[in-house]
């Protein structure tokens, strides 16, 4: 039996034997992918972005002028040079000395922006103060800011779509595994989302189940193993090149007689096919060495006479279990090469986790593969695009169902002898409902605003019943006006009014927590040590509105409750289902409510304008939690000028979601990308 | 040791790799046919979410349980195997510098004794779990070092206790401070994890085919992450580092499992999915929990019957608020009945597991008498989330621990860590210390 020669000399230092070889596919073009261009931006006016994206250089003497006062007057008492507390001082020699501590701002930073500092029994400082202490620590605290974003795996979610959209398969294997841990409100977080055997486990029975019931529908497979017509990936992106791709197949000298020919001829169509396979499933391009690798899969089959197809689907369930599948790797280029062509595939699969919560579709690949998906207008073009199609339904359910917490409604429990109406189809109804108009303003491009102001709505019959609408309704749900209705908005909600209540009753505390977290982004200080205890000594039967004020009898609850209660307050027309009421169980309603500066309101139309007076505070806040979700890690103070001059762009496009959109993937934490150590971007 | 003894395992081999074995009640070990002299303990750690009702717990003095308190008399059939051990405490889970929290904190240190860090992102920490320093050392003799089982799964929405990550709250078991076990909560997908899909002729050859498969692939991709390691920053790294040893351990149970081990599926019903009734759904664990011990597919466990700060209704009991608002009781007459009936059903429960074990023969003992259960919260009264003298119950060992039928009162204070460190050593794993431990529980190991 004549016998195919796999030889190879010196893998790592990339030299390859070459040898005769046939291919029925032609690819291997050797064409460079475009230098990335940089055009001048239609829609950005980048100098808005000049504080985010560069550290302009201090001027000297704006310390003393601009942080020193600031620091002496509410800092330096506590955490000065002697006994300072928590060890932090905040005295130094001069300018040079406070910049070589830039992690410090980092921290000085949040703690002003969340109110835990100054304390609470001291002076806040005033606007004029913190704006002139701001000018100063923010570049300092920009110019502290990470590089790159952490390594994160596929989280439950994305590796369903993932593998939806890579194998056309209903199948969603993801259901099986570990439930992903959260952090920050999110469920794909790169720290908190953890290997451990039963995952990988789980990833090898998923990638069994996956590529079986692939193999098993003819239409499915056939598509899967048959290689593409073109490879639309630059050769040099594959890294350190063989001369002939036969050297890497390991079809070096092929015989003339037709066996040796029939069985070049499928591990020709083998080759291309995994190649292809793998290039979507790493998300980039596979390099030569990688396929030689997974060739070798291939290679034994045949020789065990299993067939390549049974060599095939061994080297896709390797690909499924392999960790530049399982992890969202951004590593710029291939290994020993100079060429930063895989930035750009990076840059598409950044998005499409963002946006959709899957795997970069044909577009962005091709862009990615001509290096032209980062040019701005084509970026801004993609984005848009990306919106208006159905997949980006995923940030409605991934996104804002963890942003407004409105995902616990699954958790939710309500007395069914008190809340008959709270059955499945209504909470179902209820969580639809949020999704629906998140979606809206996504794929139709509305003002973020719209989310908390909308004067529509999508109901059906179920829902629309529980507000008290009239009108032919169906089971689907439809959008309608709720023009002449208490409700307008995301606050008046079922959904975000029932997982803001208690199981028996509202709770104004929850819902103005959930107000100043999620639309103020001021969320309150942590409760001291003991406060469940609060209520418990106090006899006889108090109404609701008696039994938050105790939450002001003592000082250092006071200070945040104040704050949260108050806010609460104003929503207690809605009931623990969130239906509409006028009176509770100890008499008809009171909703007046406070705002943290002081303004009083009644009722949520009056707090939804007062709200609507500062769309900015709104609009970051929303921001900062779509940052968190994009990057998969905690927003700190660094990332701070970029969220303000984020909002600022939406700003002035009357904060349409896309501009939005653009403005954080343009932003600098958002285009960070890993630069190797000692190399320079 | 002084004997050298076989496994079970290596007497398998010895015979051959087509052997099937009949099942439970028809199974018949290896060691009652001489093979072996092992008698192997196992250990399970109960949780039971957002502490207990005290005055229903307690009895009312120490020494001899003549009497069990009202919360306990389900047990009533184990009286003379109970230990209800008072005084135990978590100092690492009481608020200090990090303020609230006290849920997190009561999970995240029930088995570690370690204060895990605060933080909602990054830089989860926690400590290494005592299931998994026992797992670390008895766990090479089984396929599964350890099975980790639970009837509430991960949050849906990602709010946690106050600026914990919810990782703490929803892992019992921590393989190192940085990477939690996770729970199964699925009980069809453990039992395909423990016995495969079939049990056939047919189904263990693919199963055989499908290790060596597994083995080729776990090869491969290991590669992979060598090959990419070096590229990495060093927090990344620590990240695939935990997708590395997770290979490897993987690699190791496929070793282990041969030959494969089959189940008569007569006797085991598999299970379809996750029961939405609270006791189904707990049962149908056990009693995998219970095969898989039987089976000696692990010696060490973890089963959580809620995750703490839990909000869970319980519609079997007539509870349809959630147990965490319960448990804030504000000693509310009505809240007070609603929270005894929780605490009873998850008590219940492990009635249950104590019934199954007890009903397993292994030579002239029972799987009971091998095997040490703890049953415990890490917060004691709900309403006040304190970590002082918890409610921790001990069930089984047999003879080779004292204080059995009795109510072993501590100094309030000691650490509960000293029971951990008494039942690594009971399971014959050296150490002197574990988390907060200040010394073994003296009275626990003669």
């Amino acid at each position: 039996m004549k016998r195919f020669l796999i030889v190879m000399l010196g893998l790592a230092g990339g030299v390859w034997i070459v040898g005769a070889g046939i291919s029925l596919y032609s690819r291997d073009n050797g064409q460079a992918p475009n230098p990335v261009a940089s055009l001048p931006d239609p829609d950005l006016e980048l100098a808005e972005f000049a504080g985010a994206l560069t550290h302009k250089k201090q001027i000297p003497g704006s310390f003393q002028q601009q942080a020193v006062p600031f620091l002496e007057h509410h800092c330096v008492r506590c955490h000065g040079l002697v006994a300072p507390k928590g060890r932090i001082t905040l005295t130094f020699a001069d300018e040079a000395a406070a910049l070589a501590a830039p992690a410090l701002w980092i921290k000085v930073v949040q703690a002003l922006d969340s109110g835990q500092m100054p304390p609470p029994d001291r002076p806040r400082p005033d606007e004029i103060e913190m704006r002139s202490f701001r000018t100063w620590v923010l570049p300092v605290v920009s110019a502290a800011g990470s590089r790159g974003l952490p390594l994160r795996r596929l989280n439950r979610a994305e590796y369903n779509n993932t593998v939806r959209d890579l194998l056309g398969t209903p199948l969603t294997p993801a259901d099986d595994f570990p439930a992903d841990d959260t952090g920050e409100g999110f469920d794909n977080l790169a720290q908190v989302l953890s290997i451990s055997p039963t995952h990988l486990e789980s990833y090898l029975s998923a990638a069994d189940t996956l590529v079986e019931s692939v193999r098993a529908d003819a239409e499915l497979w056939r598509k899967l193993a048959t290689p593409p017509l073109q490879d639309f990936i630059p050769f040099v992106s594959r890294g350190v090149p063989p001369e002939r791709a036969d050297a890497v197949k390991g079809l070096l000298n092929v015989a003339d007689d037709p066996e040796s020919q029939a069985r070049a001829r499928e591990i020709d169509r083998s080759y291309y096919a995994l190649q292809a396979f793998a290039d979507r499933s790493y998300r980039r391009p596979i390099t030569h060495q990688e396929m030689f690798r997974l060739m070798q899969f291939v290679d034994q089959a045949l020789a065990a006479g299993e067939g390549a197809d049974t060599g095939l689907a061994r080297a896709f369930k390797a690909v499924l279990v392999s960790p530049h599948f399982l992890f969202r790797m951004e590593l710029g280029r291939p290994e020993g090469s100079r060429n930063n062509g895989w930035t750009e595939f990076e840059l598409a699969s950044r998005l499409s986790y963002f946006l959709w919560s899957t795997m970069p579709d044909e577009e962005l690949f091709r862009l990615a593969a001509k290096g032209e998906l980062s040019i701005p207008a084509v970026l801004n073009a993609q984005i848009r695009r990306m919106l208006r199609d159905k997949r980006s339904r995923a940030l409605a359910v991934n996104f804002a169902g963890q942003w407004l917490q409105i995902r616990s409604l699954a958790e939710t429990a309500r007395d069914p002898a008190r809340f008959p109406e709270f059955d499945d189809g209504l909470r179902h109804a209820m969580l639809h409902e949020t999704e629906e108009l998140f979606d809206h303003v996504v794929r139709t491009d509305r003002s973020a605003l719209d989310l908390l102001l909308a004067d529509y709505t999508f109901v059906n019959e179920k829902l629309a019943r529980h507000y008290g609408l009239t009108g032919e309704m169906g089971g689907e749900f439809r959008q309608v006006s709720l023009a002449g209705t208490p409700r307008a908005g995301l606050l008046t909600h079922a959904s975000v009014l029932t997982v803001t209540a208690g199981a028996t009753r509202t709770s104004p505390t929850r819902r103005g927590r959930w107000i100043l977290d999620n639309v103020l982004g001021a969320p309150p200080m942590s409760p001291p040590p003991g406060v469940d205890t609060l209520a418990k000594n106090v006899e006889g039967k108090l109404t609701t509105r008696q039994r938050f004020e105790l939450h002001r009898s003592r000082a250092d609850c006071a200070v945040c409750h104040a704050r949260m209660d108050a806010l609460g307050y104003g929503l207690e027309q809605f009931g623990p289902t969130g239906g509409w009421r006028e009176h509770d169980d100890d008499g008809p309603v009171d909703a007046t409510g406070v705002l943290p500066g002081g303004v009083a309101f009644h009722g949520a139309q009056q707090l939804r304008a007062e709200l609507a007076r500062h769309p900015d505070q709104f609009v970051r806040c929303l921001t900062q939690k779509l940052m968190i979700f994009a990057l998969g890690r905690p927003v700190t103070g660094a990332d701070g000028p970029a969220l303000d001059a984020i909002v600022q762009h939406a700003a002035r496009q009357d904060y349409r979601f896309s501009s939005l959109m653009i403005a954080l993937v343009r932003s600098r934490p958002f285009r960070e990308f890993t630069v190797p150590p000692g190399e320079n971007p | 040791m002084m004997k050298c003894h076989f496994s079970r395992r290596s007497a398998l081999r010895g015979i051959g790799v087509s052997i099937a074995l009949p099942f439970l009640e028809s199974w018949v070990p290896a060691r009652s046919l001489g093979l072996t002299a092992d008698s192997a303990r196992r250990l399970i750690y109960l949780y039971a979410p957002n502490g207990k009702l005290m005055s229903d717990w307690l009895p009312t003095s120490r020494g001899s349980l003549s009497e069990l308190p009202p919360l306990l008399r389900g047990l009533e059939p184990w009286r003379q195997e109970l230990r209800v051990l008072s005084g135990l405490s978590l100092k690492p889970a009481m608020p200090a510098q990090d303020g609230p929290g006290d849920h997190a904190r009561a999970m995240a240190t029930f088995l570690t004794g370690v204060r895990p860090r605060k933080t909602s992102g990054a830089d989860v920490q926690a400590g290494v779990s005592v299931d998994q320093v026992a797992a670390s050392a008895v766990g090479n003799k089984t396929r599964l070092p350890s099975l980790e089982l639970g009837c509430e799964g991960g949050k849906t929405a990602g709010i946690c206790d106050n600026g914990y990550s919810c990782a703490y709250q929803t892992n019992l078991s921590w393989r190192s401070p940085q990477s939690p076990m996770p729970k199964e909560i699925n009980p069809r997908v453990v039992f395909e994890r423990l016995f495969g899909r079939g049990s056939d002729a047919a189904a263990r050859e693919a199963a055989s085919r499908r290790d060596l498969e597994h083995r080729s692939i776990l090869d491969f991709v290991a590669e992979d992450s060598r090959f990419v390691r070096k590229r990495l920053g060093r927090q990344d790294q620590a990240k695939l580092d935990e997708y590395l040893t997770s290979i490897r351990e993987v690699e190791a149970r496929i070793q282990r499992a041969q030959p494969t081990m089959a189940v008569g599926a007569k006797k085991l019903v598999k299970p379809t999915g996750v029961p939405t009734d609270f006791r189904e759904h707990a049962r149908q664990l056990l009693d995998l929990l219970v095969v898989a011990f039987q089976a000696d597919l692990t010696r060490i466990s973890t089963f959580v019957l809620g995750n703490d700060g839990s909000n869970r209704s319980y519609r079997e009991v007539d509870v349809p608020e959630g147990h965490h608002d319960t448990s804030h009781h504000g000693n509310e007459v009505t809240k007070l009945n609603k929270l005894r009936r929780i605490n009873r059903l998850h008590l219940d429960q492990l009635a249950y597991l104590l019934g199954k074990l007890a009903a397993v023969r292994e030579g002239d003992q029972t799987l009971l008498d091998r095997s040490i259960v703890v049953y415990g919260s890490g917060i004691r009264d709900g309403d006040r989330h304190d970590h002082d003298d918890l409610p921790v119950l001990l069930v089984g060992g047999g003879n080779v621990l004292p204080g059995h039928g009795e109510h072993l009162a501590y100094p309030v204070g000691t650490p509960l860590c000293n029971l951990h460190l008494s039942l690594l050593e009971w399971l014959g794993v050296k150490g002197e210390r574990f988390g907060d431990s200040t010394g073994r529980l003296l009275s626990l190991v003669g």
